[in-house]
C-alpha cells in the first residue's frame, strides 16, 4: 500500500504540470508584481527604478486612500451582510420554513448564478431616476413615497450603500445554502434536548448551535473576505466607479494606473498592497479558529 | 399567538421569496418591451406584448451568439482541465507520500489568497511577450490556474474522508496508482466533481477581468465582456435588447441550475466547506 | 527530493526562456521584413499604382458598420478590388475605453499596427516624443497628397500635438456647441442666445415653465466637462487651458474657478433635473429629441443622429444649433467655436513603406468625397463632391465650419492621464455639491503638480 502511495513517477506526472501552470501564472506574478512595484513607468517606455518612493507615494495619494475607505467600508458591510443574511436565512429554512422547502431554496440561490454584469445592468435599471424612473423610484412613487425618491447611484451619498445591497442580494443566497448544509448536520437530537429542558430561542442560538457553527462561519468569511477584498466587476458594472470617485475600489484604481495613466510601476504597489491585505485580512480570520 | 406568529413568519417568507425573484421576473418580462413603453410607462409596468424582435437583435446585431460561443469554450475547455487536475492533484496532496506535500499543499493553498489584480500587470506582461494575448489558449490557460486553488480546497476535504480500507483492498487486489486513480479514486470523488464542476462553471462564467484585460478583439469576446460594452454599440436607447441579452447570458446558468440544483446543493452542503 | 525541485525550477526557467524568447523573435522578424527592406526608394507618385504587395493592419474604435468604420472599410476594400489586388488588410476593433492600453502595449513592444484610432493632443505628442510614428505631413508632401487636407484641420491638429509637422490624419472637422429643441424654446416663448447674460435669461424662463432647461451626459463625465470648458473659454479667452496646461496661469486662478461654479450653479438651480450624473450622453441626446429638454452641449457629430429618424422625433427642423454665448467679445467672440478633429488615426513609423505610402496617397484622395457622399459629413479633407442636396442638419453643421474664425479646444485636451482622469470624475463631485468649486479646481492642480 504504501508503496503505491509512494509512487514518485506517478507523484511527478500528476503535480507536475498543474504545479508548472500554477507556479507560472499564479506565483510568478504575485513576485514580479513585487519586483515591478519599484519601479514606475511602462515597461518599454519610460521605465525607472524609483525604488521605495513608489511605496511612500501611497501614503500622500489622496485617489489611493479614498479608494481604500471605499473598499474597507464594502468589504466590512458586505462581509457581515452576505454571511449575517445568510445565516439567518438559514436558520430560517431549518426552523420556520414548513413546506415549499426546495422552492425557496431554489430561489434564493438564484440570484448567486446570475452573472455580476448582467445583475450591474439590471440594478442600474432598476435605480435608475432620468428621464424616467426605474423600477425602484417608480414603486416608491406608486406607493406615495415621492420624497424618497432620488437618484441613487447619482450621489455619492446612497451609491456605495446601493452597490453594497446589490452584491449582497446577489451572494446571501450562497451563504444561506453552506449554513444550511451545516446545520443539517447537527444532530436533531441535542437541539431536541435543548427545547425540552425549556431553552429559549435566544439561549439555543448562543450556547449551541454558535460554537457548533463556528468552523463553518471562519470558512465562509474567508470566502467572503476574499471575494470582497477584489471588488472590481459588480462595481464596475453598476456605476463604473462613480460618481465621482465613491464607489472605486482599489483594484478599480489599480487598473486605472496601470492601464490607463500607463504607470504600471505604481499600479503593482497597489496590487502589492492589495495581496497582502487579503493574506493579512484571510490570517486573522483563521486565527480565530485555532485560539478559541 | 401561535397563529400570529406563523402568519408573520409566512409573510417574511413571502416578501423574501420576493426581494429575491422580482427583479429576475421583472428584468424577463422587461425584456419582451418595445422602445416606447420604456418611456410612456412606469418601469414596474408588465410588457404588453411578447417584442421578440429584441431577443434577434440581441443575438444578432449584438453578437451575443458569438459571445456564447466564445464562453462556452472557454469555461468548457478549463473546466475539464480544473477537474482532472483538482482529483489528480488532491489525492496526490493528500493521500500520497512524499517529501514535499505539506509544502506543496501550503503552496496551493495560498492561491485562494491571491487577488487577481495583483497578478493581473505581470500576466499581461508575459501574455504580451508569449503572444498568448487575445488568444482562447491563453484565456483558459489562466481560467485553469485560477481556478486551481480553491478546487483543491473543496476537494481536500472529500479527499480526506475516502475510507483508506478500499484504497486497501484495490491494491491488494494489484492495482498499481495509475488504476487507482481512475477506477477507484474519480467515481468516489463524483460529489466533490460536481461541486468543482457547478461552481468554476459561475465562476469562469462570470469572468470579466481576465476577459476585458486580455481579449479585445470583438469576435473572441465573452459574454461578460460582451454585455459590459452592449450599452456603447447599441446605444442606452434599447433597453429592451439590453435586457434580452442580459437574460440571454443568465439562461444557460439557469438552466444548468435548475437542472443540477439539488446536486450543487448537497454537494455545498454535504461536506464540501465544512472548515 | 532535492532533484524534483531542480526539475521544477529548471522547467520554470525554461519556460520563462521560451515565452520571453517567442515574443523578441517575432518582434525581429517583423521589423527586418519590413523596416529598412529595400521598399522605400520610390520618389516618384504620381504615376499609376504600381500594385505592391502589402498586408497592413488597422486597429480600430469604429465597429465596420458604424461611422468612421463604414468610410475606412469601404476605402479599404475599394483600394484592394481596384487599385491593387496585391493589397490585403487586417480590421481590429478596440473598444475606446480600452485603446490607450491597447497601443501603450504595443508601442513597448515595437507592434504598433499601422494605422491605429488615437487620441489627438497629448496622447499623441506622447507618442511623437518616443518616436514611434511617422511624420505624416512630410510624407504626404512626399506622395503629392497634401493638399487634399482642409488645412484647418492642420493646424487645429498641429497646435493640439504641439509640434510644427503633422503627425496624425483627422477623422472629423467638428464644432461644438448649443443644440436646443425648437418647439420648447416656442412654448417658452424664448429666443436662442447670443450673450451670455441672455442665456441665463433663457435657462431661467425655461425652468419656470416646467421645461428641463439642459440635459447633459454627466455620466460620461465629458459632457459636463465641456460646459465648464464653455464658460472657462469665454470668460478667459481661446488659450485659456493651454496657459494652465503650460504653467502659465493656475487651474485655480479666478476665471477657472468661475467656469467650474457656473456648472454647479446650474444643478443647484435644477437645471440638469434629477441624478444628471447618471445620464450618459447617449440618452441625454435623445432627451432633446425627445421634448423633455431644451438644449444640449454636443458637437457636429451629433448630426448623424439628428439625420436618423428613429432617434429623432422633432423631424427635420425640430433642433437648432447656437454657438456658446459671449461674455465678453473682446475675449472670446461669436465666431470663435469649440472645434476638434475626433478621434484621429496615427501610423506607424517603423513599418511604413513604399507599400505603406501608395495607400496613404489613395485614402487621404478619396475619404473627402466618401465622406460626404455616404453620410454628409465633413473630416477635414478637401472634397469634389457636389455638396447636394443635403439635410437641414449637415447644411447647418456646414455654415457653421465657414462662419469659424478661430478655435479652442476641449478642457482635458492639454492635460495629461492623471489631471484629465481628476477633472473629469471629480466634476460629478462638483455637480452634485459634494465639492466646493475652488476644491474642484483645486483637486485638478494637485493631480497637474503631482505629476511633474
Amino acid at each position: 500500500m504504501d508503496k503505491v502511495l509512494s509512487n514518485k513517477k506517478a507523484i511527478a506526472i500528476f503535480i507536475l504540470p498543474p504545479l508548472i501552470l500554477y507556479s507560472l501564472l499564479v506565483a510568478l506574478p504575485v513576485v514580479w508584481s513585487f519586483y515591478y512595484s519599484f519601479y514606475s513607468g511602462t515597461p518599454g517606455l519610460k521605465w525607472e527604478f524609483v525604488g521605495i518612493s513608489n511605496y511612500l507615494k501611497l501614503f500622500i495619494d489622496s485617489n489611493f486612500k479614498a479608494a481604500l475607505w471605499v473598499n474597507v467600508r464594502y468589504i466590512a458591510i458586505v462581509m457581515l451582510g452576505q454571511v449575517g443574511l445568510g445565516l439567518a436565512l438559514a436558520l430560517m429554512f431549518e426552523f420556520w420554513l414548513k413546506r415549499f422547502k426546495s422552492l425557496v431554496r431554489t430561489l434564493v440561490f438564484f440570484p448567486v448564478v446570475l452573472p455580476t454584469v448582467a445583475v450591474g445592468h439590471l440594478f442600474a435599471k432598476i435605480y435608475e431616476i432620468q428621464p424616467n424612473y426605474g423600477l425602484l423610484n417608480s414603486l416608491l412613487s406608486a406607493i406615495g413615497l415621492e420624497s424618497w425618491v432620488q437618484p441613487w447611484i447619482g450621489q455619492a451619498s446612497t451609491a456605495l450603500y446601493c452597490l453594497i445591497a446589490m452584491d449582497i442580494w446577489v451572494a446571501m443566497g450562497f451563504y444561506a445554502i453552506i449554513f444550511y448544509g451545516a446545520l443539517l448536520d447537527i444532530p436533531g437530537d441535542i437541539i431536541e434536548a435543548a427545547k425540552i429542558d425549556g431553552c429559549s430561542g435566544r439561549q439555543l442560538f448562543f450556547h449551541i448551535l454558535a460554537p457548533l457553527l463556528k468552523p463553518v462561519t471562519l470558512t465562509c468569511l474567508v470566502f467572503s473576505f476574499t471575494g470582497t477584498v477584489k471588488m472590481f466587476e459588480s462595481a464596475l458594472a453598476l456605476t463604473g466607479g462613480g460618481p465621482g470617485n465613491a464607489t472605486k475600489s482599489l483594484s478599480m484604481y489599480m487598473y486605472n494606473v496601470a492601464f490607463g495613466y500607463n504607470n504600471m510601476g505604481y499600479g503593482s504597489v497597489i496590487a502589492i498592497f492589495v495581496f497582502v491585505l487579503c493574506f493579512t485580512g484571510a490570517r486573522i480570520i483563521r486565527s480565530f479558529d485555532e485560539s478559541y | 399567538m401561535k397563529t400570529v406568529k406563523s402568519v408573520l413568519i409566512k409573510i417574511t417568507i413571502l416578501i423574501l421569496c420576493l426581494i429575491e425573484a422580482y427583479p429576475i421576473f421583472w428584468m424577463l418580462t422587461a425584456s419582451f418591451k418595445q422602445q416606447h413603453e420604456w418611456v410612456s410607462k412606469p418601469a414596474y409596468a408588465l410588457n404588453s406584448s411578447f417584442h421578440f424582435q429584441n431577443y434577434i437583435d440581441a443575438w444578432t446585431r449584438g453578437h451575443m451568439s458569438t459571445y456564447f460561443f466564445n464562453s462556452l469554450v472557454a469555461t468548457l475547455g478549463a473546466l475539464f482541465f480544473i477537474v482532472y487536475f483538482s482529483v489528480t492533484v488532491g489525492f496526490v496532496l493528500t493521500k500520497m507520500r512524499w517529501k514535499m506535500r505539506k509544502k506543496v499543499a501550503i503552496f496551493f493553498d495560498m492561491g485562494i489568497m491571491v487577488p487577481i489584480a495583483t497578478a493581473l500587470i505581470p500576466l499581461f506582461q508575459i501574455y504580451n511577450r508569449a503572444n498568448l494575448l487575445n488568444s482562447r489558449v491563453g484565456l483558459i490557460l489562466v481560467y485553469i490556474a485560477f481556478g486551481l486553488s480553491l478546487s483543491f480546497f473543496l476537494v481536500s476535504s472529500y479527499m480526506r474522508s475516502l475510507p483508506r480500507e478500499i484504497l486497501e483492498a484495490a491494491v491488494i487486489d494489484g492495482c498499481d496508482i495509475y488504476r487507482l486513480m481512475w477506477h477507484i479514486v474519480m467515481p468516489l470523488m463524483k460529489n466533490a466533481v460536481m461541486t468543482i464542476l457547478v461552481l468554476q462553471f459561475f465562476f469562469k462564467w462570470n469572468d470579466l477581468l481576465f476577459s476585458m484585460t486580455f481579449i479585445s478583439s470583438s469576435n473572441l469576446k465573452t459574454v461578460q465582456t460582451g454585455l459590459l460594452y452592449f450599452e456603447t454599440e447599441f446605444g442606452a436607447k434599447n433597453w429592451g435588447a439590453i435586457f434580452a441579452s442580459v437574460s440571454m447570458s443568465v439562461m444557460p446558468l439557469l438552466f444548468i441550475y435548475i437542472l443540477l440544483n439539488r446536486r450543487v446543493i448537497e454537494g455545498l452542503t454535504s461536506g464540501a466547506v465544512k472548515g | 527530493m532535492k532533484r524534483k525541485l531542480l526539475a521544477v525550477i529548471l522547467i520554470v526557467c525554461l519556460s520563462l526562456a521560451v515565452f520571453s524568447g517567442c515574443g523578441k523573435d517575432e518582434g525581429n522578424q517583423n521589423s527586418q521584413a519590413n523596416g529598412d527592406g529595400g521598399t522605400m526608394n520610390t520618389s516618384d507618385f504620381t504615376g499609376e499604382d504600381p500594385q505592391l504587395e502589402k498586408h497592413i493592419k488597422i486597429l480600430s474604435i469604429w465597429a465596420e458598420d458604424n461611422d468612421n468604420g463604414i468610410l475606412i472599410n469601404n476605402i479599404l476594400q475599394r483600394y484592394k478590388d481596384q487599385v491593387n489586388p496585391n493589397f490585403s488588410y487586417e480590421y481590429e476593433l478596440v473598444s475606446a475605453d480600452d485603446l490607450k492600453t491597447k497601443i501603450a502595449t504595443l508601442a513597448s513592444s515595437n507592434d504598433l499596427p499601422d494605422f491605429f484610432a488615437y487620441e489627438s493632443g497629448t496622447p499623441l505628442k506622447e507618442m511623437v516624443e518616443a518616436d514611434k510614428v511617422l511624420n505624416i505631413g512630410a510624407e504626404l508632401e512626399r506622395v503629392g497628397a497634401m493638399d487634399m487636407m482642409n488645412p484647418s484641420a492642420v493646424s487645429l491638429l498641429k497646435s493640439l500635438a504641439e509640434t510644427n509637422e503633422l503627425y496624425d490624419l483627422p477623422l472629423g472637422l467638428n464644432v461644438e456647441g448649443f443644440w436646443y429643441n425648437k418647439d420648447l424654446f416656442e412654448q417658452a416663448g424664448v429666443e436662442p442666445p447670443t450673450t451670455w447674460d441672455e442665456f441665463e435669461t433663457v435657462l431661467a424662463k425655461l425652468h419656470e415653465a416646467g421645461i428641463q432647461p439642459l440635459s447633459c451626459g454627466a455620466g460620461d463625465k465629458w459632457g459636463a466637462t465641456r460646459l465648464v470648458n464653455a464658460y472657462t473659454v469665454r470668460l478667459l479667452g481661446n488659450n485659456a487651458m493651454t496657459a494652465a496646461a503650460n504653467g502659465d496661469a493656475k487651474y485655480t486662478d479666478q476665471g477657472y474657478v468661475e467656469g467650474a461654479a457656473k456648472i454647479q450653479e446650474w444643478a443647484d438651480k435644477g437645471y440638469f433635473g434629477q441624478g444628471v450624473t447618471t445620464v450618459d450622453m447617449n440618452t441625454a441626446g435623445t432627451m432633446l429629441c425627445t421634448d423633455q429638454a431644451a438644449i444640449f452641449y454636443n458637437g457636429s457629430w451629433f448630426t448623424s443622429n439628428l439625420n436618423d429618424p428613429t432617434y429623432n422625433q422633432t423631424g427635420e427642423d425640430g433642433i437648432g444649433f447656437f454657438n456658446i454665448p459671449v461674455v465678453d467679445p473682446s475675449v472670446s467672440d461669436s465666431n470663435a467655436y469649440s472645434m476638434n478633429c475626433g478621434n484621429i488615426l496615427a501610423m506607424d513609423k517603423e513599418k511604413y513603406d513604399d507599400g505603406t505610402a501608395w495607400f496613404l496617397k489613395y485614402f487621404v484622395e478619396e475619404i473627402g468625397n466618401e465622406a460626404m457622399s455616404t453620410q454628409g459629413s465633413v473630416k477635414g479633407y478637401v472634397y469634389t463632391v457636389e455638396e447636394g442636396e443635403m439635410s437641414n442638419y449637415t447644411q447647418l453643421v456646414l455654415d457653421r465650419l465657414k462662419d469659424a474664425e478661430s478655435a479652442f479646444a476641449w478642457y482635458e485636451a492639454k492635460m495629461n492621464a492623471e489631471v484629465s482622469t481628476v477633472a473629469q470624475e471629480n466634476v460629478q463631485t462638483l455637480i452634485n455639491g459634494d465639492m466646493t468649486p475652488m476644491e474642484y479646481m483645486e483637486s485638478i492642480q494637485e493631480a497637474y503638480d503631482l505629476s511633474r
